[in-house]
């Protein structure tokens, strides 16, 4: 079985992924995902073996229909797997009943859509609490207008989603994603309906919360400039995992991108 | 354009079938009313041609001038009677003599109750009567009893039954026969009756004169029976009337039909209210479903679909539906009027046989207001989707709610026009009390009207209220919320609920508040602890011995027991109420009434007492000579004005010395009045009256409660009969909750799944759900509540100077009012809470 992890680079600005990869936030081994069955089934993922390391942001790309959603649904506990099983901070996800899972997604992760999907009811503060007031528990205040001040929320509080432009509204949930530190945020296309500055600001705000909160992020993405903000990017294309780039930049990642393109026949589309 | 909209309805099955339910009930309550007016009337036409059935002409009494209780029987002469028989075409002539009376079953007391026991003579051709056991009676001392009778008093065959009329003392009968009616009928009607010999029918009735209820003549071969009344005219003279049997049944049927009116107006109002409620529902229903398809009207447009084709097709669903559920309401409404129909016959009427007549004007009408009202509540709806244009309902953004704007402010303004209305009727600025009865009623109306209008604005504050109860609770705060995300759509759902509480609230509080004024009354106003009485209602006057009042006295506790007699005489020319008693000053005292002039003292026999509005009715003062002569009597006597009463409902009337008694039409006490001491027993007093009461038949004694209760239990009933309105308004409540759940749960998939991704359990999901079920749900009763007790108050205050003097809220009924909200919220809320708690989440936030 191929290690999904190359050996690093020697270089300045590896301790930040060495280090921290010691212990795994997450790790699938062995997982497949079908659709459908007989003529019309789909298998999105192929047998994907992947580990994510505490503390470091992971990007994962690939072209359209890859699999890539559907990886993270699975490590999310969101969807089930065929085979194979999906590990979340020392507790195996594989099998758990809606109850378990249901919990464990309350505590252990966080999540960002693209769609920014807040409770339109809800002023902002109201939706960063919301994972919290789920469980029936009191927030950490000091974590959270820490989180605040961090995402420039302070002056947005006590507004409704409808009165928050797109960015704000993206930070908002990036905030609740981070309100009851989870073990892993997942963030599915988080800039995709974002201008370049909005996602610029959410993007640094992810990086941020690594470096400085130690926070796990696992961020699926179609942009190259936005997988640059990433310790490491994993490729998938047909539901394999196919690269594995560490420390990339945005060139690196066009490159790399390039460099399967040829291979694989793609459906290259921009988010 | 049909076939594209039985298709789109197919997509919908479930909301259309839901929102269809509430066209079925009303277009089947209308039917049903139309068809049981029409049923019972065929019933009771049938039942009424049977009476007399065979007879050409009828000859009877001219009915007496209204004397209040109709006291003396008048009948047809015994000279009439020959006279008839010897005119010429008379073949023969059929004897009727009927009247109410009393008899004693085996407990004791009379039999019967509310209505009284008939007298007939064996004889009488007004009705067939088949005997079922024994024969008819022979001797005066022998009675032939109806099944009902015997039944009812619990006597049979061979045994004795005590029988009398006001004329007569009490006499026993045997029973030699039971007879029946054609077709196995128990009774008339449900009337308990007694056939005796002819003379003895008539000492009963007519006081032994030789005299007859009705003659039922015969016509000889060849006479026509109108030439027979036209010739039996001139022969009966004055005393009597002439009529053929034709008009004879006309008439009856006429007046029965005013009576099977009633009912069947009382049916079709619960038939408008639900079509009422039903307006909103589809409105909201097609609103809902046009909304969901914003994206295909859109389409329809761009690719070239005009304005009217967009409106075309939606009514063409509405018509479509309509049609369904018309037809369905129709049928079910016509088998419910039938089925009711059997069961008023079988059980009010005894009618044996049941008529049934289905009207092409009751399925016209409940066909056309089943269409009618669902194609008009598209109207609507369906206008406002062809105005979208097409490039906004292109974009999948979800739109800010319509502003309310326009809506809050006609309601407002009705509102306070209503209100304007029931100010100036309360304060009586309009000028008259028919006019300032009328300006409140349709103010209250106007309020009403505009307080639904104001729904949508009152559910911001109301709705957020109201879900302060549920805050301890997370989902329960998400669900508040969501009962209060769209206004508009929230008012509509719990207008439903609304309209039907209002008019329960408003009508509760009225019946109680006239129950609690009359309760309010006999406490204060009447100082006896017990009443002697007979039955509340009763076509006979209950009366007694006045010996029993010195047992009375005699018992322990009882302070004072006055006896009091009635009767409608005729004072200086006109009817006048005329009271006497033992112990007049007792009375007035007990019934705490008050001298404004003349003394307290026992009035001597030539002086008469009267109270101030009487008085001056006739002009006359202290002093001034009246002369009265009573039912009985057969002369004026002259009184002096002795003593001026103070007005007061109780005391109000005439009153003279006890000698005059046995010129009274009821020559025995009516009631009596005991008082009790203070602190003592009431229930061994009440029991003890009773005991000395053993050989009064007709009367017991009841306190004030039971005398109250007694008096009141109509209301009782009323209150209860519309708490079936409540129980339909219930039913088109659920209906409309369900419907707009299902929407919200729907629209908000994505959240659902968003709520479920981050942690939110499925308990979670069904627990918001059902928060904002009950909240809409409590948010209609609630304000239905207020707006109809707000109703309530201005009606009693309204009555007031009729009586209804005392505003009582019914409290155990709102308590029930708000477990049934909850209860509609609780129903309503499985559907969707099931729904939105199966989310799949993928599929909800997956979103490319
Ligand atoms: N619920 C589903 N049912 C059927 N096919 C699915 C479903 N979800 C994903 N797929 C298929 O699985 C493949 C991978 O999908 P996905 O994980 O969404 O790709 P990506 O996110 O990389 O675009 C695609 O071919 C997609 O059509
Ligand atoms: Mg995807």
């Amino acid at each position: 079985m191929p290690l999904s992890t190359p050996p690093a680079p020697q270089s300045v600005q590896q301790s930040r992924g060495l280090q921290q990869r010691s212990r795994a936030a997450v790790t699938a081994t062995g997982l497949w995902r079908a659709y459908g069955s007989g003529e019309a089934q789909v298998v999105a993922l192929r047998d994907v073996s992947v580990a994510f390391a505490s503390g470091q942001f992971t990007a994962i790309m690939g072209p359209s229909g890859s699999g890539k959603s559907t990886l993270m649904h699975c490590l999310a506990g969101l969807d089930t797997t065929d085979r194979g099983s999906v590990d979340i901070g020392g507790t195996v996800i594989t099998g758990l009943g809606d109850k378990a899972l249901t919990k464990l997604r309350r505590d252990k992760i966080g999540f960002i859509f693209q769609q920014f999907n807040l409770l339109p009811t809800l002023t902002a503060e109201e939706n960063i609490l919301l994972p919290a007031s789920i469980a029936g528990a009191k927030a950490d205040p000091a974590w959270i207008s820490q989180i605040i001040r961090t995402l420039d929320l302070q002056e947005r509080l006590s507004h409704k989603p409808t009165e928050l432009s797109g960015g704000q509204q993206q930070r908002v949930a990036c905030a609740r994603a981070l309100a009851t530190r989870p073990e892993v945020v997942f963030a599915d296309e988080p800039t995709g309906n974002l201008d370049t500055r909005s996602s610029g600001e959410v993007l640094r705000f992810l990086r941020k919360s690594v470096d400085d909160f130690g926070q796990t992020i696992v961020m699926v993405t179609h942009d190259p400039s936005a997988a640059a903000y990433a310790d490491r990017v994993v490729f998938l294309a047909d539901g394999q995992i196919v690269r594995d780039l560490d420390r990339p930049t945005a060139d690196s990642v066009i490159d790399t991108m390039r460099g399967f393109e040829n291979r694989v026949p793609l459906a290259g589309e921009a988010a | 354009m049909f076939r594209a909209a039985l298709k789109g309805m197919a997509a919908r099955k479930a909301r259309l079938a839901l929102t269809s339910l509430a066209v079925v009930l009303g277009s089947a309550f209308i039917a049903a009313a139309l068809v049981l007016t029409a049923s019972i009337q065929a019933t009771v036409d049938e039942l009424n041609a049977e009476s007399f059935a065979g007879s050409d002409v009828l000859v009877q009494p001219v009915a007496p001038e209204s004397r209040g209780d109709s006291l003396v029987q008048q009948g047809v002469s015994a000279e009439t009677l020959a006279a008839v028989e010897g005119t010429a075409g008379v073949e023969r002539v059929g004897i009727t003599v009927a009247g109410a009376i009393n008899a004693i079953g085996d407990n004791g007391k009379v039999v019967g109750g509310l209505s009284p026991t008939m007298a007939a003579n064996w004889a009488d051709e007004a009705h067939d009567r088949e005997l079922r056991e024994g024969r008819g009676p022979e001797g005066d001392g022998e009675v032939a009893v109806s099944a009902k009778f015997a039944d009812d008093a619990g006597l049979g065959l061979g045994e004795s039954v005590t029988a009398y009329s006001q004329t007569t003392g009490q006499t026993a009968y045997e029973i030699v026969g039971v007879y029946g009616y054609p077709g196995g009928r128990d009774s008339l009607g449900g009337a308990t009756e007694i056939a005796f010999t002819t003379a003895e029918a008539q000492r009963l009735v007519f006081d032994g004169d030789d005299a007859y209820s009705a003659l039922a003549v015969h016509a000889a071969d060849g006479t026509d029976a109108d030439d027979l009344a036209a010739a039996l005219e001139p022969v009966v003279g004055s005393e009597s009337q002439v009529r053929t049997w034709e008009d004879y049944n006309a008439e009856a049927t006429a007046q029965s039909a005013e009576l099977t009116g009633l009912v069947g107006n009382f049916l079709l109002g619960f038939g408008l209210i639900a079509v009422f409620v039903s307006v909103f529902l589809i409105a909201n229903t097609f609103s809902i479903v046009i909304a969901g398809r914003l994206k295909e009207i859109a389409t329809m447009r761009a690719i070239g679909a005009g304005r009217s084709q967009v409106v075309r097709s939606i009514l063409a669903e509405a018509l479509i539906l309509g049609a369904i559920a018309a037809v369905v309401g129709t049928a079910v409404g016509i088998a419910g009027g039938a089925g009711l129909t059997a069961a008023i016959a079988n059980s009010f009427l005894d009618a044996g046989q049941v008529s049934l007549a289905v009207p092409v004007s009751a399925v016209i009408a409940a066909l056309a207001v089943g269409i009618g009202v669902t194609v008009l509540a598209a109207l609507v709806p369906a206008v406002r989707a062809s105005k979208v244009p097409p490039v906004e309902a292109m974009r999948a953004a979800v739109k800010a709610d319509r502003p309310i704007t326009v809506i809050t402010v006609v309601g407002t303004i009705v509102t306070l026009a209503g209100g304007a209305a029931m100010a100036l009727g309360l304060t009586h600025n309009l000028g008259g009390d028919k006019a300032a009865l009328a300006g409140t009623a349709v103010g209250a109306g106007l309020v009403f009207v505009g307080v639904t209008m104001l729904t949508a604005w009152l559910s911001k504050p109301l709705v957020g209220a109201l879900g302060r109860l549920w805050s301890w609770n997370f989902a329960g705060k998400l669900g508040r919320r969501n009962a209060a995300r769209n206004p508009r759509r929230t008012a509509v759902t719990a207008s439903a609920l609304m309209i039907g509480v209002t008019l329960v609230t408003a009508t509760a509080t009225l019946l109680t508040s006239v129950k609690a004024s009359i309760e309010d009354y006999f406490g204060e106003a009447v100082k006896a602890e017990l009443f002697v009485t007979g039955p509340a209602v009763s076509e006979l006057p209950a009366s007694f011995d006045p010996a029993v009042m010195d047992d009375i006295r005699a018992i322990d506790d009882v302070d004072a027991a006055v006896e009091i007699y009635y009767d409608i005489a005729d004072i200086d020319g006109t009817e006048q109420y005329v009271n006497t008693t033992t112990d007049f000053g007792g009375i007035i005292d007990l019934f705490s009434g008050e001298f404004a002039e003349g003394g307290t003292g026992e009035l001597a026999d030539d002086e008469i007492a009267v109270n101030q509005s009487a008085a001056d009715q006739l002009g006359v003062g202290i002093g001034d000579a009246v002369a009265a002569e009573f039912t009985r009597g057969t002369e004026a006597h002259e009184f002096t004005v002795a003593a001026i009463l103070v007005d007061n409902e109780n005391t109000d009337g005439w009153y003279v010395a006890p000698v005059y008694a046995d010129e009274f039409y009821t020559v025995k006490p009516m009631m009596a009045l005991v008082d009790v001491s203070d602190g003592a027993d009431i229930d061994a007093v009440t029991a003890a009256v009773d005991d000395a009461l053993a050989g009064e038949p007709e009367v017991s004694a009841q306190n004030h409660e039971a005398f109250v209760a007694e008096v009141t239990v109509f209301f009782d009933f009323a209150i209860i009969a519309i708490q079936l309105l409540l129980g339909l308004a219930m039913i088109v409540a659920v209906i409309g909750v369900v419907n707009t759940l299902i929407l919200s749960v729907l629209e908000r998939t994505r959240e659902l799944g968003m709520l479920r991704a981050i942690g939110m359990t499925r308990g979670q999901t069904v627990r918001m759900v059902i928060v904002e079920s009950v909240t809409i749900a409590l948010f209609g009763a609630v304000l239905g509540i207020a707006v109809g007790l707000g109703l309530g108050w201005a009606l009693q205050n309204a009555l007031a100077d009729s009586g209804v003097d005392v505003f009582a809220v019914p409290t155990a009924l709102i308590a029930g009012y708000l477990a049934a909200a909850v209860l509609v919220g609780l129903l309503a809320a499985i559907a969707p809470a099931t729904r939105a708690a199966k989310t799949n989440i993928l599929g909800a936030i997956a979103y490319e």
